[in-house]
This record gives C-alpha cells, structure tokens and sequence, in this order.
C-alpha cells in the first residue's frame, strides 16, 4: 500500500528531516508513527499528502510513485486518502452538514445521495439533529468526530492521522481511537501519528519509531 | 450553484471590503465615462470648428473676372477641397448689407469698397491641406491677400489635445488605480481565507474549484461598480445641465452627449462590461501569488 524507499528530505543544508528513511505500510494494516518532535512525522504527512517531494527516494502509494504525480492529478490523488489533522481542520463559517459533504461536493456527486450519505454519516458520529450547527457550537471530541466523518464520507482505502487526539481528552481520545479501529476493521489502512504513549500502548498496533529522520521499528 | 455559494460566502465574510472595491470600481467607470464623455464633447467641438474653416482670397481690383474663374476651376482640383465659390464685389456687398449695421458703415463709403474674392472649404481640414491651398493661390498672379484662421484653429486643435491628454491620463490613473484596489482586496479575500483554501486542497478541490468563486467575486464586484458608476455619471451629468441652465441660462441638454437617450442601455452595458473587466482583471492579478 505505501512504501517509503531510501527517502531523504533536507530543508536546510545539514539539516535532514528524513535521513534514508525506507518502510511500508501493508493494504488493511493499522500503523502508529511516533516519535519525538522534530524526528521526521511531520515531513513523513507532507510527503504522503503530496504537499512536499523527497530530495532523494522514492513514496509508493497503491504502486505509483507519488513524487511523479502531475500537478493536476494531486487533487484526484488526496480524494483517495482520509486527512485527519489535530487541530480538526474545520471551515467554521459552515455547517456540520457542509463541512462533511464537502469532499461529496468536489466529486459532483448528485445531491441526493449527498443528503443521505452525509445525513447517515452524522448519524453515526451521534450529532443526529444538529446538521445545521457551526462547529463553533461543538466540543472538542465532536468536532473530531465530524473531521472523521468528512475524512472518510468518500470511502478512502487509506487514512491518515496527525495527532487526532492531541486537544481531547481521554474519554473523546478513545472514541475517536475506537472509529478509527472501527474503519481498519472493516479493510481501511490507518496510520495515525501520535505522542500518546498510553493509547499507542493500549491499541496495541504495530509502530514505526522514528528518530532524527530514520525508522526505528 | 457550488461556486455561487462561495462568492456568497466570501461577500459575507468581507462585506466592508467588497463595498470597497464596488465603490473604487464605481469610481473609476465613473472617470473613465466622465473622459470619454469629454473627449466626445471635445471632439465634436473640433469638427464642428474645422467644418467652418475656410480660405477667403482677395483679388486685386479689376483683375480679369475669366481668369478669376479659371483659378476656381483650378482650386477645385486640390486635394481634401470641398468647394470653391467666386463671390463678385457686388454679391459681397449685397451679403454684407443685409446686415443692419453693416449696411450704416457701408453707405459711409463712395461705392463699393470691397474687392472680388474666391472662398475654399476644406473637405477635411489638415494643416498639409491648408498650406497647400494657401500655396497654391500664393503662386498666382491677381491675389491680393489671403486670409484664414489657422493660427487660431492650431491653437484651438493644441488646447483640446493638451485636456484630452490630461483628462485620458487621469482616465487610465483611474483605472490602473481601480485594478490594483480590486486586486488587493481579493487577494486579502485569498489571504483571509488561506485556511480555506489549505482544507480544500487537502480534501482534493482542484485548483479550478478554488480559484473561480474569487474570480466570479471579482467579476460581480465589477458589475456592480460599472452599474453604480454609469448612475454617478449620468446623474452628474444632469445635476451638471440644471445648475448650468439656472446660472447661466444655457441650456446644453439638447446636445447629443448630454440627452437622457445617449445615455441608453448600450452605454450602461459598456460601463457594466468595462466595470466586469477591471473586476475580471484584478481578480486574475490578485491570484498569481497566492496560488502558486
């Protein structure tokens, strides 16, 4: 499914944010990438969301070499990956409604099925009834509730996570590590990056560690 | 609609904003009418003037009346000559006395005072054509003098030239002024909402999803602000007409440029469409550095 092959990024000369990285990640697995900050999680994301390239190496994902993408094709390429990020990521000036249809919207799906797709989709995330609100109005756990929702309302075969527990508590923590175990249960890929020792501990996923740009596995 | 709902979106969120770049569109419809309404107006004074210049040739006394008439037959042949009339003596002091107080000063002379003359109307009125004329009746034996006001009609064509200048100037400050305001303030609307723009391209919007509600925001400022400007002028130009009339007594709204008619629904679709233009164009401008 991904496959980082001898990947090197520098930002600045001597200073490498990935240093020879090389790991893959297989279809259905469930991954946890940790480390301490500045050990390369982030640049791992932007290279995988297509936001960034590697200096040196090649970032396999489903067999294509990402860094070869046209420019026009990234937006089709992000369609096929859930983003979940920490600080949820929302469009505040929107409705909990909107905010999740709109990956549906970017894919001119026909409104009806966008109706119930999404209308079923809060349903489960359990803010039923409250479509309409901002998420201004919403706590911090069901506002990562509805970024999920909106990651995966286009049933992407891979999800990634950065931090998506970093401003809950333990109680909304674990709700959203449950859906997110719920999602590679039912086939999905999952790799969430997370400092969360306690949840990557109890979930008992394989991790990959990283330090100072390199795999520690 | 999707795109709608994005210009809505953006109106809501820089509502101040917008009604900025509305009005500095408005503005510059509004100067750019205002000189295209005073180029017309000078314009139509400069033709207006040059159809009445004319070459008058005095002849000698007494020179032969069949040569006189051959030199008509001869001017005819110049280039950009409308017409060339011979007037006798007689027929320029039949003309002249028709007028009350001419007739006074008249009949203070024994006879007739006033010599043969030939007068040339110009077709298009050139200096090249003028000093051609004036050349060609130099080199001829019987002319006495030759008159004309070309001095004064160069002075006239330099002084309309010079406010054309000067008003065609403030026309494209104007606009370019208008163009950057637009521009800045779309890209502050792209700037506002950099967040936006980083989810939607996290999610997979492609570049045209993103680009084209500022570009229809820029497009609708400009509509709006060519609509509003096309009011400003014309009710200037009225409130202009009724002060003049009570301070003066003239009355100009009889001239072409200034009736309600020119005024017409192809004037405000041309300052419309050059309203959507300035708003097309800054928005264009306002994207080139933040979407790259």
């Amino acid at each position: 499914m991904i496959k980082f092959n001898h990947v090197y990024k520098i930002y600045e000369k001597d200073i490498k944010a990935l240093d020879d990285l090389s790991f893959s990640v297989e279809k259905g697995e469930f991954v946890f990438l940790t480390g301490p900050s500045g050990a390369g999680k982030t640049t791992v994301f932007n290279l995988l969301y297509r936001e960034d390239i590697p200096d040196m190496g090649t970032i396999l994902v489903e067999n294509s070499d990402i860094a070869h993408l046209a420019r026009s094709r990234v937006p089709y390429y992000r369609r096929r990956i859930g983003f979940v990020f920490q600080d949820f990521k929302l469009l505040f000036d929107r409705s909990i409604f909107d905010n999740i249809a709109l990956p549906l919207v970017l894919t001119s799906t026909a409104p009806e099925f966008i109706y119930k797709t999404v209308n079923d989709a809060i349903k489960r995330i359990g803010l039923e009834g409250r479509e309409d609100v901002d998420p201004w109005h919403l706590s911090g756990g069901e506002k990562q509730k509805v970024a999920l929702a909106r990651a995966v309302i286009l049933n992407p075969p891979f999800i990634m996570a950065d931090e998506p527990t970093g401003n809950l508590d333990e109680e909304n923590a674990w709700q959203i590590m449950t859906m997110l175990d719920e999602l590679n249960r039912a086939g999905t890929t999952v790799m969430v990056a997370s400092h969360n020792r306690d949840i990557v501990t109890r979930m008992g996923k394989r991790v990959i560690r990283l330090e100072r740009g390199k795999a520690v596995e | 609609m999707r795109w709608l709902k994005e210009v809505f979106l953006n109106f809501k969120r820089s509502d101040f904003m917008s009604l900025v770049s509305v009005g500095t569109i408005a503005l510059a419809i509004l100067a750019l009418g205002g000189y295209y309404l005073i180029n017309q107006t000078l314009n139509y004074i400069i033709t207006k003037v040059e159809q009445k210049v004319e070459v008058v040739v005095f002849l000698h006394d007494g020179f032969d009346p069949q040569k006189a008439q051959q030199m008509v037959s001869d001017a005819k042949q110049i280039d950009g000559v409308d017409d060339v009339m011979f007037v006798s003596k007689a027929d320029a002091y039949n003309n002249f006395i028709k007028d009350p107080d001419m007739h006074d000063i008249m009949k203070s002379f024994d006879g007739n005072p006033l010599p043969d003359s030939i007068t040339v109307k110009l077709r298009d009125y050139t200096k090249e054509t003028l000093a051609g004329v004036v050349k060609f009746f130099n080199a001829r034996e019987g002319v006495e003098d030759i008159q004309y006001g070309g001095a004064e009609i160069e002075n006239l064509i330099k002084i309309v030239s010079a406010i054309k200048l000067i008003v065609g100037i403030a026309g494209i400050i104007f606009a370019v002024a208008a163009l950057l305001v637009v521009s800045n303030i779309i890209r502050l609307t792209v700037y506002a909402r950099r967040q936006d723009i980083y989810i939607f391209r996290m999610i997979g919007a492609s570049e045209s999803f993103i680009r084209v509600p500022f570009i229809i925001e820029g497009i609708i400022h400009g509509f709006l602000g060519g609509f509003i400007g096309w009011g400003l002028l014309y009710t200037i130009v009225n409130v202009l007409i009724n002060e003049i009339r009570k301070q003066t007594g003239m009355d100009f709204s009889g001239f072409y440029l200034f009736t309600p008619d020119y005024f017409n629904v192809r004037f405000m679709l041309s300052s419309i469409a050059a309203g959507s233009g300035l708003g097309l164009f800054g928005a264009l401008f306002s994207q080139g550095r933040f979407f790259k």
